[in-house]
């Protein structure tokens, strides 16, 4: 029996007593009385942060701590998020003292270890892609979208096609894609999928024109579907003088397998902490690489980490005179690309494939057994092979039972067990995405699918059982509805609320 | 696969895992579920990547390769610029270390993922303790893409799109800036800076500003390193017009400096990581802050995820969740505030972690030593009489007055290396000779930043 943690923690502001010390920093050599600041910006009262002892804000983050399910608490399904297991020992790569001491602008001789470090993994990712110029700038998948879309554009640009604004993409495609499109100043041109789920070849030909700048497509399609007919889209969008875009956060399915370079992609970008292993943290930091072939090399991101193999010299190269410019500050999220680098180099080429073969059987065999649950069915092209997840519609369960996608997730909760990606993507109705990665078993998957049976058995008896669901996470359904109606967003509208006498829980 | 199948740590399923599933699958092959891929596409080579066959030789690997770089513990580092060498206390490396907090990921299913909610709420709380806002978000990238995401939300808020920022910016801020908003057309001005005070040109600014402008965007203090004491009346002038006000700070320097939001700015920006987001990591994960003036309208276009108090359903119980989400990518697509996704949660709790150690006392602390550290290196190095390319007020970065010429640049830096010192971030204003930006952590003592001053000294003679 599963049960989350549960304290009635304070805020941490409420723990805080005037005059207690957590942490004495490194002293000061100096008179503190000889501080001169223009009376006009002196800060007459110090921000508000809490005064604790060291082992009060020990216990306060445990505590939260244990209020929180991970990937290492158990099964962790969500579609295209990739939750795999995070490998310890790059937690302990990173924390070198080697790594974590190095300042982004200090002199380039004093870094050759990380730059070459670095420069290996853009050429392995590079290698992996089928694009061999790479950059490791964008700090996440977002970025890494906007970074390649921008390279479209540029070189659209650059060749006289300014008029060339349009990206299509499907309508299963993942959010940040369309939004990407318009952070670019570009226009979405949304296509319908078949009834398959993939692309509907009439629509992509009726779409394309001299104002097409790309084509955006993940393959296998966020249905878990392989878009087997690539080869002709490329076709299709290239005769239109369009480029195209591989959204990589699919990839872990077909890793060593297949090259988007030799599908005809253009440009893709992986999110590291999908494919590659990297924590996902809470929500972030991620980091994306960015790849591509040899007409969008000249405009990626500056700078670029070259070698100089004569004279054996790791360094950042700034002449790039097509460069669309910066993405990040500095040269992305570092810390998160040496730990994909370990991953990469604990697995090896044949490693790596094994890790997409088991991603994907483990998806299948997760999903035909979910199918046959009553109150399941499997969405779009029933008779295809899925890759590394698959998309059930709960339809029938709210059609028979008035039981939900949302509700069944919150169900499983209750056995320790965390929710697929529900409602996504939107052409799905009820949808329940499901990739459990290589790192489950077989064992795991059928308790999955036991646990997802044994709550479908009270759900169909007691639908108002399903949903107030779950019932031993640390707190019962949340109402999202009320955090937009009131926004207390941050202590100091908590207190001002309190104040005037409004209701805050 | 069948065949040659080698068991692996990071792979879950035995042999007999991988029959068991087959044959339910009705297959023989995991290849059968490739099926549908046309062959021609498929790889049918090797690729030479990195691979070591164990946990111990991977680590020695890495470690070896790391060793060559030397670092900012070995030396004793003056270089800042936005990022600045701090120390983690311990306790902060092993909350960070807590799996639930690293390994979980978007609270999606907010009823078990309470934990990371609250602290990043309590985070987005204390940031805007420090900036005198009322609203945080719960973290964008960096300092760079919060200057590109603020002159965005100003456009968006006052459907305007023209920018003006100071010319006392970051370069690599001013690259990012210059970047995020080609999309949405936005044309950039400059707010240029007195050179003789190195301060921002307050005559000038006002007859830039007219009520075609979006919003304007100071640092304070700015990137030279000096503190911004004649912002009343720019930022008065600013809000007649209608015009927004988004502020840069060094968020050590709030421990001493008014807040923005205290004198009137209406977004605040800035860099989480020499607060206490985390070590330096070459640059990155870092932290971008950004807070506002809660505003009902206004808040609707703030990017990125945002962290509210909420109620449970039955019982009416405090809880956590991300709430205004239709502002974001995954429900308003192609109208979304901004592309931002993942974000760096992780660095913004440890970013509270450290400012809940450090508490109201220790944060005023580090940032007196930081000041005084810089004021007595600046006082030691005018004796030997070397100065400040600008003499205005500042907090604990200064533009030095070196004017090294560029074919020289190299043999300075290893000048200063072999005395184990990193001498600044060196910038030219002519693209000839270069000053070098300055700035002092708490980490240096007065032995070293004596050794930094006898060093310059020798230099020059």
């Amino acid at each position: 029996m599963y049960n989350q943690a549960k304290y009635d923690e304070p805020l941490i502001f409420e723990l805080s007593k005037k005059g207690r010390r957590a942490h004495l920093p490194p002293r000061c050599d100096f008179s503190r009385d000889d501080i001169t600041i223009p009376e006009n910006m002196k800060r007459t009262k110090l921000p508000e942060l809490p005064e604790l002892h060291e082992g009060e804000v020990m216990r306060h983050y445990v505590r939260l701590a244990q209020m929180n399910y991970c990937v290492d608490t158990g099964m962790y399904p969500l579609g295209s998020c990739t939750m795999k297991y995070n490998p310890k020992v790059n937690e302990s790569i990173v924390r070198s003292e080697k790594m974590l001491y190095l300042h982004p602008n200090q002199p380039e001789e004093t870094v050759q270890g990380i730059l070459e470090l670095m420069y290996e993994l853009q050429v392995a990712l590079g290698d992996l892609a089928g694009l061999p110029y790479t950059t490791i700038q964008t700090p996440a998948g977002a970025s890494g979208e906007y970074c390649g879309l921008a390279l479209i554009k540029a070189y659209h640009d650059d060749h006289g096609e300014k008029q060339r604004d349009e990206i299509i993409a499907p309508d299963s495609s993942h959010g940040t894609n369309p939004a990407s499109t318009v952070m670019n100043g570009m226009k979405l041109i949304e296509i319908k999928s078949n009834e398959d789920g993939r692309v509907n070849m009439d629509a992509l030909k009726a779409a394309v024109s001299d104002k097409t700048a790309g084509l955006m497509l993940t393959n296998p399609n966020t249905l878990g579907i392989f878009e087997k007919d690539i080869i002709e889209m490329s076709n299709i969008v290239r005769e239109a003088g369009g480029l195209l875009y591989y959204d990589g956060a699919n990839f872990n399915a077909i890793v060593g397998k297949i090259r988007p370079g030799d599908m005809g992609y253009d440009v893709l970008h992986f999110n590291l902490h999908k494919t590659f292993s990297t924590p996902h943290g809470g929500g972030g930091p991620g980091a994306a690489s960015v790849s591509c072939n040899e007409i969008l090399e000249p405009y990626l991101p500056v700078p670029t980490i070259d070698y100089d193999k004569d004279k054996d010299y790791y360094f950042f190269n700034y002449d790039r005179p097509k460069s669309i410019g910066k993405l990040h500050g500095y040269y992305g999220n570092i810390a998160v690309a040496l730990r994909a680098y370990a991953y990469i180099a604990a697995l090896g080429f044949e490693g790596l494939q094994h890790t997409a073969e088991q991603a994907c059987l483990t998806a299948n065999y997760a999903v035909r057994k979910l199918e046959k649950i009553d109150g399941f069915r499997l969405s779009h092209g029933p008779s295809i092979p899925r890759k590394h997840e698959g998309v059930l519609e709960a339809t029938p369960a709210l059609r028979k039972y008035e039981v939900s996608g949302k509700d069944i997730g919150k169900m499983i909760l209750n056995h320790g067990m965390h929710a697929p990606t529900v409602y996504f993507p939107l052409i799905a109705h009820e949808a329940w995405m499901v990739e459990p990665t290589e790192n489950e078993n077989k064992d795991n998957i059928d308790k999955y699918v036991a646990a997802v049976e044994e709550e479908m058995v009270k759900a169909r008896k007691d639908p108002e059982y399903a949903h107030h669901a779950p019932y031993n996470a640390a707190v019962s359904r949340v109402d999202i509805g009320w955090s937009v109606k009131n926004l207390v967003v941050s202590y100091k509208i908590l207190k001002e609320k309190l104040e005037k006498g409004e209701y805050v829980p | 696969m069948t065949q040659d199948f080698k068991a692996h740590p990071y792979l879950a399923n035995s042999q007999g895992d991988i029959d068991g599933m087959l044959e339910y699958l009705g297959i023989k092959d995991v290849e059968e579920l490739y099926s549908d891929i046309p062959d021609e596409i498929k790889f049918k080579d090797t690729l030479d990547i990195p691979y070591y066959k164990s946990e111990y030789e991977l680590m020695e690997a890495v470690k070896a390769k790391l060793s060559k770089n030397i670092t900012t513990r070995e030396v004793r580092s003056f270089i800042g610029g936005g990022v600045l060498d701090i120390y983690m206390p311990a306790l902060q490396d092993e909350i960070l270390r807590r799996t639930e907090f690293y390994s979980g990921y978007t609270q999606y299913q907010e009823e078990v993922s309470q934990g990371s909610l609250q602290a990043l709420w309590e985070y987005q709380s204390m940031i805007c303790e420090i900036t005198g806002m009322n609203v945080a978000n719960a973290s964008l990238y960096d300092w760079a893409t919060s200057v590109g995401e603020a002159a965005l939300m100003c456009a968006r808020n006052t459907k305007r799109n023209k920018f003006l920022y100071t010319s006392a910016i970051a370069p690599n801020r001013e690259a990012v800036l210059k970047n995020y908003v080609t999309g949405a057309k936005l044309v950039l001005d400059i707010l240029p800076h007195d050179p003789s005070t190195g301060k921002m040109d307050i005559a000038n600014a006002k007859e830039l500003m007219d009520e075609t402008i979006a919003g304007i965007y100071i640092e304070n203090p700015n990137f030279f390193g000096i503190i911004e004491d004649e912002l009343q009346e720019i930022i008065a002038d600013a809000h007649e017009k209608g015009i927004k006000v988004v502020v840069g700070a060094d968020l050590n320097s709030l421990a001493l400096l008014k807040a923005p939001g205290d004198y009137g700015a209406d977004i605040c920006i800035g860099e989480g990581q020499p607060i206490g987001g985390g070590p330096l990591n070459f640059g990155g994960p870092l932290l971008g802050v950004i807070a506002m003036k809660y505003d009902k309208r206004d808040i609707r276009q703030m990017p990125g995820r945002i962290v509210g108090i909420t109620i449970t359903q039955k019982e009416g119980e405090r809880a956590f969740c991300n709430t205004l989400q239709t502002r974001e990518q995954h429900i308003k697509r192609e109208r979304a505030t901004s592309n931002i996704c993942t974000n760096e949660a992780l660095v913004a709790l440890s970013c509270a972690v450290h400012l809940a150690l450090l508490g109201k006392e220790g944060y005023k602390d580090t940032a007196e030593t930081m000041y005084l550290s810089a004021h007595y290196v600046v006082g030691e190095l005018e004796k030997i009489g070397v100065k400040r390319v600008f003499e205005s007020e500042y907090f604990n970065t200064f533009m030095l007055d070196l004017k090294i010429p560029k074919g020289k640049k190299k043999e300075f830096t290893n000048f200063m290396l072999e005395r184990k010192i990193f001498p600044g971030l060196p910038y030219s204003s002519d693209g000839e000779n270069y000053d070098y930006l300055v700035t002092t952590s708490y980490l240096l003592c007065k032995a070293d930043l004596d050794d930094y001053v006898k060093a310059i000294g020798e230099w020059r003679s």
